[in-house]
């Protein structure tokens, strides 16, 4: 950086210092703490604690429940990366293109940005439930029958997939719009004169300037899937039917503040942290550019 | 940025904090009471009254008069029974001086039982916690809470009935008082059994005669499903008491430590098979979640069941509705197996307990309170707007002398059902530290079954296996 | 001539038809949660469903509002995240400075100790966070829920690149001038950072306003809790629920964070260096 600096050997630690004490108090000692907790049993309403070493760990390295709840949580983090990211990148170009009233357009379909989980999730569950909800009757009348969806594992994730892939949709859209303006015109003409047709010119030309946008999106949308999924499960299924819809999070919490295996719950938070390390670590190394969201 | 946004940018940042301060600062309202709640005897009305009044009110702020010791009350009720547990404590509250309870609810049964061991954890429980029935081993172990009884002044243990106290008595004394008591019964739309061609009057009594009716309405298009009830454990448990079949070893738990749960036994069998029929057929429906009242009442009033097994609590709430979607609403037993004596139901609900390591001086204010809040007089209240049991003898005499029941039958079902029930060790209801955990595991099983992920035998066999490790982890962390 | 015309207008009104159509798919859930905001309890539970407005008018609106607390929800998350945002954004942006305009040793180390935090949300540590605000015993209180987020790398890295990118010269400048640090941040660096300001606030605002696990765990007392848990309790009890009252709680917890999005889009998208510039 050839930027002009200010002299001063303790005023720069001073502008640093909140940032650096809440950083250190409310998150690195937090993250130790969480890896030592997870060498604890803690039993009874976690008011006893006793060494365990690897026990939970072990525990949780055999248990098939645990290994449903990492898939299930795969599952739901690919499926809404690739439905919400599709989606996204097909309105963004609609409402991309030079039309009258597009900004009003815009407006109308990144509003979902400002939505939270559990208000997603609330709302998803009084159109989906089978006693008043618009989406059983609207299926009885078209396709001639009532549909489980709470009740039957495959619908239960489908429908979390659906709220989440709603909630994200405005988020997404907004990054992409951005870039999609930041689409050179003269590349596309240039490659329309080239004689390349509406899909090859999508894909070699937009799609690959976008990919840098879509990656940034891709590792957000994970990291959505992975925690703030939450509120989402919590109010729509609780984790049900049968785990189905249990993801990491959910799991976690309940083990934590329902069952008061914090030792446990703490192990799982070693293991979803270091997922995330594994995630940041690939975003720092593909993408020059970084752009940051979230605390 | 230009000069436009820039100024709204602005605009809107003062106006936030401009909120932030005014919400600071807003001068609080006087607390919600003071007024007496009319007693009205025309039950329709009874919530609703609740309910709309209040709107006025506009203070979700409490002042707290100095000096007075303050009393924290959890619950876990919301709609209409969290605004009349609130005015009943604001009539406490202004009739006592020099006490302040501040009730709160918490969520569901299991989320306010979970918000006060993590309470305790904290160092902060408050003083008084309804706990489910189900969780009374766990409270019990947890040394968070006194023994009520050693607190209380004169609470008159013998005019509790008798269903009421044998629950919550262990080893012969009250460690809470036992508050909102219920249990299921049947719940029916008399228009759809006349569309069906059924007599309205006769409700299906035994499992047989429930298929049979179930058949009738299905077949007939008066209605989509034939019954709804939520897949909740605590159905399962009072068709095991209700065929006089134990669910734990130990006399139910009673008279040792429960180390086992008989889930594998005929009766449970009986249930899950009967359960898994009603389904199959396309008579049983519910909404895909555990333990979702809700959608069972949805499905029901909305007229897309004819029936509905809930509890007795809800009687307010379903003939409100009935009178709303304009049906007429019939009450009656809870079903059993053609097969065995019907030995009547558990008990279920709630008690209130009372923390221990709070100075004395508070846990008597609570102590006190809690009498109060359970005497004769506010039992009778609570039953006409709820539909819990009156859980005191003196309650029913003043009921039965204004001929309460006999004017209001649907509240006659509920309670007859309770009074017929035969006291042994089956409905007296289970004890187990790790109950919240076995029924959850219950519920599990019967949603396999349900789901056709697995046999009634399999899913009872797993649940069972489960249960017990789940029994014998906790007793081994409380010795 | 006349024929490309027209083929452009067909395209354009094609365009129109898709978007109208997408808009009022993810608009559906929205008008759905309105409608019912505004019915009975009986019109909620009537089958076939009712689509359109209700009977209830504004009384579902006023109810939650008043007797489920949801007034006393929403001030709280309005204080919360309005502390959030003031001392976050002073923070981040001090620290940008310090990161920018000073030498000083160990400012790498600085710089990934910062960094690493990206990797750790508040859900990964929530059973040691909890211990550790409960060992302060700041159970039930604002900074139970504020203190925890005064900090982040987003905050420092979005002052930093920003700041990164104004000439050099007006620091010299200021410099020349005699002015300090203190004066160069408010006389120069404020003015010419509204659009990351208001992109970090912005994010801050929705991102504290949509907190859920934290206050789930930590708050005991209604009297301090949080939006997203107040939806969470109006669904979740032992009495028969209102789903009149739940829309109309939810259309409520909606507004804020729309409206403060509604406003700030823009500045979101150039704050956050989305615009032309590379």
């Amino acid at each position: 950086m050839s930027t002009a600096k200010f002299k001063g050997k303790w005023i720069p630690w001073l502008f640093l210092l909140p940032t650096l004490v809440i950083l250190l108090v409310f998150l690195y000692y937090p993250v130790i703490q969480t890896f030592r907790l997870s060498f604890y049993r803690v039993a009874f309403l976690g008011l006893r604690t006793k060494f365990a070493g690897l026990d939970n760990y072990i525990n949780l390295a055999q248990d098939s429940g645990y290994h449903h709840t990492v898939w299930v949580t795969i599952v739901i983090a690919a499926a809404v990366v690739v439905v919400g990211l599709a989606a996204s990148l097909a309105i963004a170009m609609l409402a991309n293109q030079k039309i009258r009233g597009a900004s009003v357009y815009r407006i109308l379909l990144i509003w979902p940005f400002a939505l939270s989980p559990p208000v997603a999730g609330i709302v998803f569950l009084f159109m989906f439930s089978p006693g008043f909800g618009v989406v059983n009757y609207l299926t009885e009348l078209v396709i001639g029958t009532e549909l489980n969806w709470l009740g039957n594992p495959r619908l239960a994730i489908t429908l979390i997939i659906m709220a989440s892939v709603w909630k994200n949709l405005g988020y997404n859209i907004v990054f992409y719009l951005a870039a999609l303006q930041n689409v050179n015109t003269e590349v596309l003409e240039a490659a329309s004169i080239d004689g390349a047709n509406n899909w090859q010119r999508f894909r070699k030309v937009t799609f690959a300037l976008l990919s840098p946008m879509t990656f940034f999106l891709l590792i957000t949308n994970i990291t959505y899937s992975f925690f703030d999924i939450f509120g989402m499960v919590d109010i729509l299924t609780k984790g049900g039917p049968l785990d189905a819809t249990n993801v990491m999070i959910y799991n976690l919490y309940r083990d934590a503040f329902e069952y008061y295996k914090t030792g446990l719950a703490s192990a799982q938070s070693v293991i979803l942290f270091l997922l995330v390390v594994i995630l940041t670590m690939i975003q720092f190394r593909t993408s020059g550019r970084q752009v940051h969201y979230g605390g | 940025m230009n000069a436009t946004r820039k100024y709204l940018f602005v605009v809107l940042l003062i106006a936030l904090f401009a909120l932030v301060v005014a919400a600071c600062a807003q001068p609080a309202a006087a607390p919600a009471g003071g007024e007496k709640v009319v007693e009205v005897t025309k039950v329709v009305e009874v919530t609703k009254i609740v309910e709309v009044k209040k709107e006025v009110e506009a203070s979700s702020e409490e002042v707290i008069p100095e000096g007075s010791v303050v009393i924290d009350f959890w619950h876990a009720f919301g709609g209409g029974r969290k605004l009349l547990i609130e005015r009943m404590v604001a009539d406490y509250n202004y009739t006592h001086p020099g006490t302040y309870v501040r009730v709160e609810n918490k969520g569901s049964y299991r989320d306010t039982l979970n918000a006060a061991i993590l309470a305790a954890q904290q160092g902060n429980p408050p003083h008084i916690v309804q706990i489910f029935e189900i969780g009374s081993q766990l409270a019990l172990d947890s040394g968070i809470f006194a023994p009520f009884e050693d607190s209380a002044g004169d609470f008159q243990p013998d005019d509790l009935i008798e269903g009421v106290a044998n629950y919550y008595k262990f080893d012969g004394k009250f460690y809470s008082m036992p508050w909102n008591s219920s249990n299921p019964i049947l719940y029916y739309n008399k228009d759809i059994f006349k569309a069906a061609g059924l007599d309205p009057e006769k409700p299906p009594e035994t499992f047989e005669e429930m298929l049979d009716v179930c058949e009738t309405i299905t077949s007939s298009g008066a209605a989509k499903n034939c019954i709804s009830w939520p897949l909740h454990g605590w159905f399962f448990e009072q068709w095991m008491a209700n065929m006089g079949a134990e669910l734990a070893n130990n006399e139910n738990g009673r008279a040792a430590r429960a180390t086992e749960v008989y889930l594998t036994g005929d009766a449970a069998k009986e249930i899950v098979t009967w359960w898994k029929e009603m389904y199959d057929k396309g008579y049983y429906a519910y909404s895909g979640k555990l333990e979702d009242w809700d959608g069972a009442d949805a499905i029901f009033v909305s007229g897309q069941a004819a029936m509905e097994i809930t509890s007795t609590s809800d009687v307010v709430n379903r003939q409100n509705d009935a009178a709303a979607n304009g049906f007429e609403l019939g009450t009656g037993y809870l079903p059993y197996p053609a097969s065995s004596e019907r030995m009547g139901v558990i008990v279920g609900g709630a008690s209130m307990w009372l923390a221990d390591g709070n100075p004395p001086e508070e846990m008597q204010a609570a102590a006190d309170f809690i009498t109060w809040f359970t005497n004769t007089e506010n039992a009778i209240r609570w039953h006409k707007a709820t539909g819990y049991f009156p859980i005191r003898k003196s309650s029913v005499a003043v009921l039965e002398g204004e001929n309460w029941f006999e004017q209001n039958p649907a509240y006659r079902a509920a309670f007859d059902q309770l009074l017929n029930t035969k006291p042994v060790r089956a409905t007296q209801g289970a004890v187990i530290g790790a109950f919240p955990e076995v029924r959850t595991i219950i519920e599990q099983a019967v949603e396999k079954v349900l789901a056709g992920q697995a046999s009634v035998d399999d899913a009872l066999a797993e649940a069972k296996a489960q249960a017990d490790k789940a029994i014998e982890e906790y007793n081994k962390s409380v010795e | 001539m006349s024929l490309s015309i027209s083929r452009n207008t067909r395209k354009q009104l094609l365009t129109h038809i898709a978007l109208i159509f997408v808009v009022l798919v993810v608009l559906a859930p929205v008008l759905f949660a309105l409608a019912k905001s505004t019915q009975t309890r009986a019109e909620v539970y009537h089958f076939p469903p009712m689509l359109g407005p209700g009977s209830a008018g504004l009384l579902n609106y006023k109810i939650v509002w008043h007797q489920f607390d949801l007034g006393l929800y929403m001030k709280n998350t309005l204080i919360v995240a309005g502390i959030v945002m003031f001392f976050k954004t002073i923070f981040s942006m001090t620290a940008g400075l310090g990161l920018v305009y000073f030498d000083f040793p160990f400012k790498e180390f600085i710089f990934y100790f910062i960094l690493f935090t990206l990797m750790m949300p508040t859900e990964i540590m929530i059973v040691a966070l909890f211990n550790l605000v409960s060992d302060l015993g700041w159970g039930d209180s604002y900074a139970a829920l504020s203190v925890p987020f005064l900090a982040s790398a987003t905050g420092v890295f979005l002052f930093r690149q920003h700041f990164s990118s104004i000439p050099a010269d007006l620091a010299d400048a200021a410099r020349v001038d005699g002015a300090g640090p203190m004066r160069f941040l408010w006389s120069i660096l404020v003015p010419m950072s509204w659009n990351t300001i208001a992109a970090l606030a912005l994010i801050q605002f929705i991102y504290m306003w949509n907190q859920y696990i934290w206050p789930l765990v930590i708050i005991r007392e209604n009297d301090r809790q949080l939006i997203q848990v107040g939806l969470r309790a109006l669904t979740n009890q032992q009495d028969t629920t209102n789903w009149g009252y739940v829309m109309a709680a939810a259309i409520l917890a909606m507004i804020p964070p729309m409206l403060i999005f509604i406003l700030l889009h823009e500045q979101f998208t150039k704050g956050f260096a989305l615009g032309k510039e590379k």
